[in-house]
């Protein structure tokens, strides 16, 4: 089959390719995704690192939260480059304030910053204090079987 | 020549070519204070419900405009955009992004089945409306397969969220948490208190347009002259096969976004029952704003949306207050909404039988002055 590359096709390939493109585009910057924000003691090569007493911690310009030791919380992002801020104050009452920037994986639905491990730290690779973390299967509840209506017609045979 | 009119005949002949409309301003006029909202509440929901239907509701005008009737086809839209919105909510894009790329998933799937419904279509020339009716019917099986046998099963879905407890076909409900509102919420002011999504009336807004340009354009006249009469379509040399196509696949493809517009206002996918409700709730609007099988226009739709969902609002709370049962109020605007397209329909062949009646009266008189 001889194929005729008339302006047309071309246009109208060069068109779907360009839409192609743009739903890729869209899946990367509308791609959601949850990070958590962990505040529990973690060791980190081996050392331990202990939780914060108090710790604000804010995501892009998302509404910040407040953890005492043991929290955890979430936020939810759109994207893969975020911008982490924590504030804190150390033993002496002095407040400090760290911000980094972070990317999560594309497919990573679910992504965990240890803030102890980023306090630790500050300048550190992003690999020492952000991991990826998958729901545990205990967490999953069983959801309930549900009868699928797909006729509403259906409850006359019944009748 | 023309035949002349006395007042009272004009006045009676606007009130037959209206009597949809003036018989929903009646029942809104004795269903407003009966029910006992605020002007401020009423004008809140109206202006809800125009932005959440009006898009529906104007992708029916291109079919009407190419002489096909109502098309209750755009339920396979409907299917193909709840179908992006699906993918989207498995793949757990949210926002604009997301809608976006529901629309573009949904929009080959459109074309395909607007093609196929087009092709079918053109095999019941005369028979549209209950063709396409039907179409629905048939389709909604295939969509029904796909979603709860095929998704999981052979169309890969990831989320736990989406996915029956057996493993494979879609819930009964998909929460679309990620895009809710994201298109209304993207720009909205207040007048008095009242919310009015700017951005989603812009979108609304560009579509009217795109109508308006499009009856201008060859295809929008070729459509016109098909709708007219097929035959002297035929004989200009317009290809009337291929144009009632394209004039369901446009509908189709715009009934797709519309349903993403809906649904993302809504916030939840009813997987097997929404795209049948959105069909004939549409068609029933359409036809509440006065028009026609043969005629529709952006003002029919615009008043249809308003005294159609008026109705709907005020209607439950009427009945609440006049005899104690809410139920009755929602029998009612059931009842209601199929009666209108009943009435219409009946209406629509009344007034051609009239017309055709005055058209040999015409003609007789001016025989008559020839003579």
């Amino acid at each position: 089959m001889k194929l005729n590359l008339t302006r047309t096709f071309l246009i109208r390939t060069a068109a779907i390719a360009l839409i192609l493109v743009f739903s890729v585009f869209l899946f990367f910057i509308g791609k959601q995704h949850t990070v958590l924000v962990d505040n529990k003691t973690v060791t980190v090569n081996g050392v331990e690192v202990k939780a914060l007493q108090l710790v604000e911690v804010q995501v892009n310009s998302l509404d910040s939260l407040e953890l005492a030791a043991r929290d955890r919380d979430k936020f939810d992002v759109t994207g893969q480059k975020h911008k982490v801020t924590v504030i804190y104050t150390d033993a002496n009452w002095e407040e400090h304030t760290i911000v980094r920037t972070f990317k999560v994986p594309l497919m990573q639905d679910m992504v965990m910053i240890l803030l102890p491990a980023l306090v630790a730290n500050p300048e550190g690779e992003q690999s020492l204090w952000l991991e990826n973390y998958e729901l545990p299967t205990y967490a999953m509840t069983a959801p309930a079987e549900e009868p699928v209506v797909t006729d509403d017609l259906a409850v006359l045979v019944e009748i | 020549m023309t035949l002349h009119m006395t007042k009272t005949q004009k006045v009676l002949r606007f009130m037959g070519n209206n009597t949809v409309p003036i018989l929903f301003l009646i029942i809104c006029a004795f269903g407003i204070p009966l029910s006992g909202y605020s002007a401020n509440y009423l004008v809140s929901e109206v202006i809800v419900r125009i932005a959440r239907n009006s898009f529906l509701i104007v992708s029916l005008l291109i079919p009407i405009l190419a002489g096909m009737g109502l098309n209750f086809g755009m339920t396979l839209g409907a299917m193909a955009g709840q179908i992006g919105l699906i993918f989207i909510s498995d793949w757990g894009i949210a926002g604009i992004p997301g809608m976006l790329l529901a629309m573009i998933i949904s929009t080959p799937i459109s074309i395909i089945l607007g093609w196929w419904c087009g092709k079918i279509l053109n095999m019941a020339k005369g028979r549209e409306m209950v063709t396409s009716y039907i179409i629905g019917f048939f389709m909604n099986g295939i969509y029904q397969m796909i979603v709860l046998y095929g998704m999981g099963a052979i169309i890969p879905i990831r989320s736990n969220a989406l996915v029956l407890p057996r493993g494979y076909g879609i819930r009964n409900t998909v929460n679309l948490i990620g895009i809710r509102k994201s298109l209304d919420n993207l720009l909205t002011v207040r007048l008095f208190g009242i919310p009015i999504p700017l951005v989603t009336f812009a979108v609304i807004a560009l579509l009217c347009l795109f109508v308006l340009w499009f009856k201008k354009t060859k295809l929008g006249q070729d459509m016109r002259a098909v709708g007219q009469d097929m035959e002297v379509a035929r004989a200009a040399g317009i290809r009337v096969e291929h144009t009632r196509i394209i004039s369901i696949i446009i509908s189709t493809v715009f009934a797709g976004y519309g349903m993403i517009l809906y649904l993302q206002n809504i916030g939840t996918l009813n997987t097997y029952n929404s795209h049948m409700q959105i069909g004939m709730f549409s068609v029933a609007a359409l036809l509440v704003g006065g028009a026609t099988v043969a005629k529709a226009n952006i003002r029919n739709v615009f008043l249809g949306v308003i005294l159609f969902h008026l109705m709907f609002i005020v209607s439950p709370m009427a009945g609440k207050n006049l005899i104690g049962q809410a139920q009755l109020g929602e029998y009612f605007r059931v009842f209601v909404s199929y009666g209108v397209i009943t009435i219409s329909l009946v209406l629509y062949e009344v007034r051609k039988k009239r017309d055709r009646g005055l058209a040999g009266l015409v003609l007789a008189a001016e025989q008559e002055e020839t003579v």
